[in-house]
């Protein structure tokens, strides 16, 4: 389809009139290149350089001109939207306003550019009060936009009726079309910029000015994607680097929940952040209606508490829903994740262009070159203009006697002008100056600072002509100023960006790195590189492991690459597995994150057991115990596959649940102790190795209500430590427990007679801690090297020393840590209310006074309310 | 009948009128994209719904040309780009709803002036800019207005310019190839971006008028 150039048929009517005849093809075709143009050209879409739509551009131009600056009194937004309408923007009032609430809605700009006092909207979606009552002025920022724009550094055009001149462009000294973004519908076409992080923009520009042949991984080392006003967390990097790379990517963008256990032990799914340009309120009610119309269930209240201190939407859960099944739900229907479209497109000389992430900052870099040099061409116009005007003060100095005879001789200023210009070869310009040359300057102090002037001009003007004649200089002026801007304005990085497993060159940009995994009692997991680890654990403050819930404790500990494969068991006999990176990473202090945001785990179902599976899997098979005493061993290669949902590893009876998982090598010793003191050893394959739905055999027989209390594999380097809920501990030779056949009745292990109930059994290295944790709490750290080593069934040393009622309810084996007894911070004798973070190396021996001494236990100590007893043989 | 920009020139179009020859028709706002919207849409809609009830001649299958209370239905929007999308969003509605109409020849569009060449108290008024350029070489120096809208006219001028049926030009909307119309439509107006971006990047070049 082509323009025809055809004139149209006109005749005249009878009345007098003028009718011309046009097809509707062509009046439409004219209508819709005019009106589709225009607001591509001139409605919009930003500038490139300067990032604004012109609506933008009038308005902080406007505000420029009304001297509207940071430290002047607000003014009412209306004077302001009446004088762009008057004076640049001959469309609706209503545009203007809306463009300017815009602009200063710290939930629509990463880095606002006006600053607005009254109701400027929230983000509910509550729309701004009239422009009658809200008030308004630049904020420091947007004078960043508007510096220079008074030394020729852009282009001017005249506005709609000739009147005024308006800037084509802004200087925009710091990358806005980058920082802030940008939204547009054209026609055919449309722009969706995101907002970035100033720092990182601004070393992405530093990287790109030193390094011209920078790569896309180079430039994507700084700018690590879009930074949104609302935060949020984006899910992945490949739609980043699409983005960057070709000018058009999705990304998934989630809002932050937290899954949190209330006291009745119902869940709780906390958003803190939603998504950029989504509507509180809208969001609730839509997820309102999902939960009527049940296509999600489990939902039981949804409540805002959102106040002037941020957002808290709280949605409660049924007591049988499973967290993280509705919180995946809710991200797969609600808009509690959104799937944000970039489209980096800008006019480019006036024309839509989709760029990368690299040509916006060129062609920023390009703009900024160009107002310097125009600056500095205007500064060096204007030096040039008074130098000469000096040469012709100073020379009038030294000839003051002649000058002054002429100038007596002369009628008028204007002779006087000419006879100098004659006698002096002064041009008007100079002979002006001359003749308005006041007395004063004839003194010898001011002869001194004209020729200081003069001087100083002088060297400028050499400044400004090596800053003209070298890109480098242009570059480092820039530079230089940007650095400025990064110092004044920079700030934290409010999205966070999360690696997503199965994204297929996602993992080569995780640093893969060692790291000590954790996981609480309380179902509370984070991962810290080791190198950090142990950096913070010589930084002196010493023992702080972790930062748990009151009465929290460590429960599994152990250390593995970022890129381990991670796999789960669970109470309920679940497996799950993950990739170590996929588990947050917390700082020594941070509490972690509860697991039930991470796998989707029922009520009541609990982590018991991690395996780090080894990068190739050999013969290695998962051995599993129940409380009951069931074992199942089964191949490590069955679970190659195991879906996000978790897969079965294990049919359990009903008030069984499995309770140990250990990785074993197809022929290794393993022992099954149980509470009232037995235990069973034999080697696995007496166990046979079954499939995975299988159901598992009898590892010991259990007598009167018996219960497992521990299960290990013994290695030749490891030893047995039994221990007591009344807190006597012990370690065997693994020659002390005979070999024999699975689902006996066992040796006696312990005499729980006498002592006390088994708490756990464990096996341990001589160069590892025991953590004991009590039933009140309490937790304690020993190392296994402090503990005697006898013959079973001997009763051992105090290894904890316990409250009335209080007992032994969980142990763990950890790395040892070598420093641990230097830095101890002083004990504050508080017992239990202490910080339990500062007893995790504490011996603790019930309420302890202050100093060393606690940390030692001490052996056997005697005890009135404990039967004291020899070691004896069974 | 003239249909006209209530925001830019409803009042002085009325005032501007010969009430015995002419009715007008305000119109508030941009109206419904037709071509987007379905049936049930259209019909109820409040920008629309007065226009079929001024024709009175029903819309889509119910129109009947021979009802039709008025043989010149004069589209008069502003002479900018918002205009010229007033005009592609009714035209595509008379296309759609009431082609009869158009084919009947009953469709017009107002011409209005772009300027008015002032020199001393007299006024002269361009409708394009080869007559502006015309004027002032015949006038010398002399203030020009350029005209955004019919807002900017007083009933008076509006009528001596736009609406006089002896001074006024006007186009008579044709309808030469009605297969070509539909498909030009479709391009425009429908809810395809990729052939409307493709036909923006091959005629941008004729662009006329730019908005500013």
């Amino acid at each position: 389809m082509e323009f025809e150039n055809n004139t149209p048929r006109e005749e005249t009517t009878a009345a007098g009139g003028l009718l011309k005849y046009i097809d509707i093809v062509s009046e439409m075709k004219k209508a819709g290149i005019d009106y589709s143009m225009s607001v591509i050209t001139s409605r919009a879409l930003p500038d490139v350089r300067d990032g604004l739509k012109p609506v933008h551009r009038r308005i902080l131009y406007t505000m420029y001109e009304n001297s509207l600056s940071p430290d002047k009194a607000y003014r009412k937004c209306a004077d302001t939207v009446g004088s762009v309408l008057g004076r640049y923007h001959p469309h609706g009032d209503a545009s203007v306003y809306d463009a300017m609430v815009r602009l200063a809605q710290d939930f629509s700009m990463r880095y606002p550019l006006v600053d607005g006092h009254g109701n400027f909207g929230s983000i509910d979606g509550d729309p701004p009060a009239a422009y009658r009552y809200t008030e308004s002025r630049m904020g420091k920022l947007t004078l960043e936009m508007l510096t220079d724009i008074d030394k020729e550094t852009v282009d001017f055009m005249p506005n709609y009726d000739d009147r005024l001149k308006e800037p084509t462009v802004l200087p925009s000294k710091f990358p806005n079309i980058l920082v802030n973004g940008s939204t547009g519908i054209a026609v055919g076409m449309a722009t969706n910029i995101p907002p970035h992080n100033m720092g990182e923009v601004l070393d992405g520009i530093f990287c790109v000015m030193d390094n011209p042949d920078a790569t896309l991984e180079d430039l994507m080392e700084h700018v690590k994607g879009p930074d949104f006003p609302t935060g949020g967390t984006i899910m992945g990097r490949a739609g980043i680097r699409a983005a960057y790379g070709t000018g058009r990517g999705k990304i998934t963008l989630r809002s932050k929940c937290e899954i949190v256990e209330k006291k009745n032990g119902r869940f709780q799914i906390k958003v803190t952040e939603i998504p950029y340009q989504i509507r509180k309120m809208k969001l609730i009610e839509d997820i309102a209606d999902l939960v009527k119309e049940k296509r999600i269930e489990g939902i039981s209240d949804i409540n805002d508490y959102s106040d002037r201190n941020g957002m808290n939407i709280c949605i409660d859960l049924k007591r049988e829903a499973n967290p993280q099944l509705v919180l995946n739900q809710l991200y797969s229907y609600s808009q509690l994740q959104i799937t944000y479209g970039i489209i980096l497109l800008a006019l480019v000389n006036g024309e839509p262009k989709i760029l990368t992430l690299r040509q916006i900052i060129d062609h920023y870099i390009d703009h900024q070159c160009d107002v310097i040099i125009r600056r500095t061409q205007f500064y060096l116009k204007k030096a040039e203009e008074r130098v000469h005007i000096l040469r012709a003060l100073l020379k009038a100095i030294e000839n003051i006697d002649e000058i002054i005879e002429i100038i007596k001789a002369s009628e008028s200023i204007p002779v006087a002008k000419e006879n100098l210009m004659e006698r002096f070869g002064f041009d008007d310009i100079q002979a002006t100056h001359i003749v308005q040359m006041r007395l004063g300057q004839l003194t010898g102090l001011e002869r001194d600072k004209l020729e200081n002037e003069m001087k100083d001009l002088l060297a400028k003007i050499d400044e400004y002509h090596e800053i003209l004649g070298s890109h480098e200089k242009v570059l480092s002026v820039i530079r230089g100023e940007l650095e400025e801007i990064r110092r004044k304005y920079d700030d934290e990085r409010r999205t966070e960006i999360v690696n997503v497993s199965g994204e297929v060159d996602d993992e080569s940009l995780i640093p893969e790195e060692e790291c000590v995994y954790t996981l609480t009692a309380l179902g509370y997991i984070k991962r810290q590189p080791l190198e950090n680890y142990r950096q913070q654990r010589r930084g002196g403050k010493g023992v702080k492991g972790m930062t748990q819930r009151e009465e929290d404790a460590t429960d599994i500990m152990f250390s593995a690459s970022s890129h381990a494969r991670l796999m789960f068991f669970t109470t309920k006999g679940k497996a799950y597995k993950l990739k170590g990176y996929e588990i947050p990473e917390g700082s020594r202090q941070s509490k972690g994150m509860n697991i039930v945001n991470i796998l989707p785990i029922e009520s009541g179902e609990k982590v018991s057991a991690i395996i780090t599976v080894p990068d190739e899997v050999r013969d290695e098979y998962v051995c599993m115990v129940t409380r009951n005493g069931v074992i199942k061993r089964i191949r490590l290669d069955s679970f190659a596959h195991i879906r996000k949902t978790g897969i079965i590893a294990l049919s359990l009876d009903e008030d069984d649940s499995l309770a140990w998982v250990h990785l074993t090598g197809g022929n290794d010793n393993i022992l099954v102790g149980t509470v009232n003191g037995m235990s069973i050893t034999f080697n696995e394959r007496d166990a046979r190795s079954v499939g995975r739905t299988a159901r598992g055999v009898r590892a010991i027989s259990l007598k009167n209500g018996d219960k497992v209390a521990g299960f290990c594999v013994l290695t030749d380097d490891t030893k047995v430590f039994t221990v007591s809920e009344t807190g006597y501990g012990r370690l065997s030779e693994n020659g002390d427990y005979r070999i024999q056949s699975r689902a006996g009745s066992g040796l006696k292990n312990y005499r729980t007679d006498v002592y006390g109930k088994v708490a756990a059994v464990l096996s341990v290295h001589e160069d590892e801690d025991i953590i004991l944790i009590s039933s009140d709490g309490i937790i304690i750290r020993i190392p296994a090297s402090q503990i005697s080593v006898v013959h079973r069934p001997a009763k051992g040393v105090r290894v904890m020393r316990l409250a009335e009622g209080e007992r032994v309810t969980n142990i763990t084996a950890v790395p040892a840590d070598e420093e641990e007894e230097t830095e101890l911070p002083p004990d504050d004798g508080t017992g239990n209310e202490t910080d339990v973070t500062e007893e995790e190396e504490i011996i603790e021996d019930g309420p302890v006074d202050d100093g060393p001494d606690g940390d030692v236990p001490e052996e056997d100590e005697p005890e009135d309310d404990a039967p004291e007893e020899d070691e004896t043989e069974e | 009948m003239f249909i006209v920009e209530g925001d830019s020139a409803g009042g002085s179009a009325k005032g501007g009128r010969n009430p015995a020859i002419q009715a007008i028709l305000p119109l508030w706002g941009k109206m419904l994209n037709v071509e987007k919207a379905r049936l049930d849409k259209v019909i109820g809609n409040d920008k629309l719904m007065p226009v079929v009830m001024a024709l009175g001649a029903g819309v889509g299958e119910d129109f009947d040309v021979t009802k039709l209370r008025y043989h010149k239905i004069v589209i008069m929007a502003d002479a900018d780009v918002d205009g010229a999308h007033i005009r592609m969003l009714l035209l595509t509605f008379f296309f759609r709803y009431m082609r009869p109409m158009i084919e009947e020849g009953y469709v017009y569009l107002a011409a209005p002036p772009l300027y008015r060449l002032t020199k001393g108290k007299k006024h002269f008024y361009a409708y394009s800019d080869e007559q502006r350029d015309e004027l002032m070489e015949e006038l010398g120096s002399c203030d020009i207005q350029r005209y955004k809208g019919l807002g900017e006219m007083d009933p008076v001028q509006l009528w001596e310019t736009t609406m006089d049926p002896a001074a006024r030009i006007m186009y008579r909307v044709t309808l030469e190839d009605a297969q070509q119309a539909d498909e030009i439509v479709t391009i425009l107006m429908g809810d395809k971006v990729e052939p409307r971006r493709e036909f923006i990047e091959k005629n941008a070049k004729f662009v006329q008028n730019l908005d500013i």
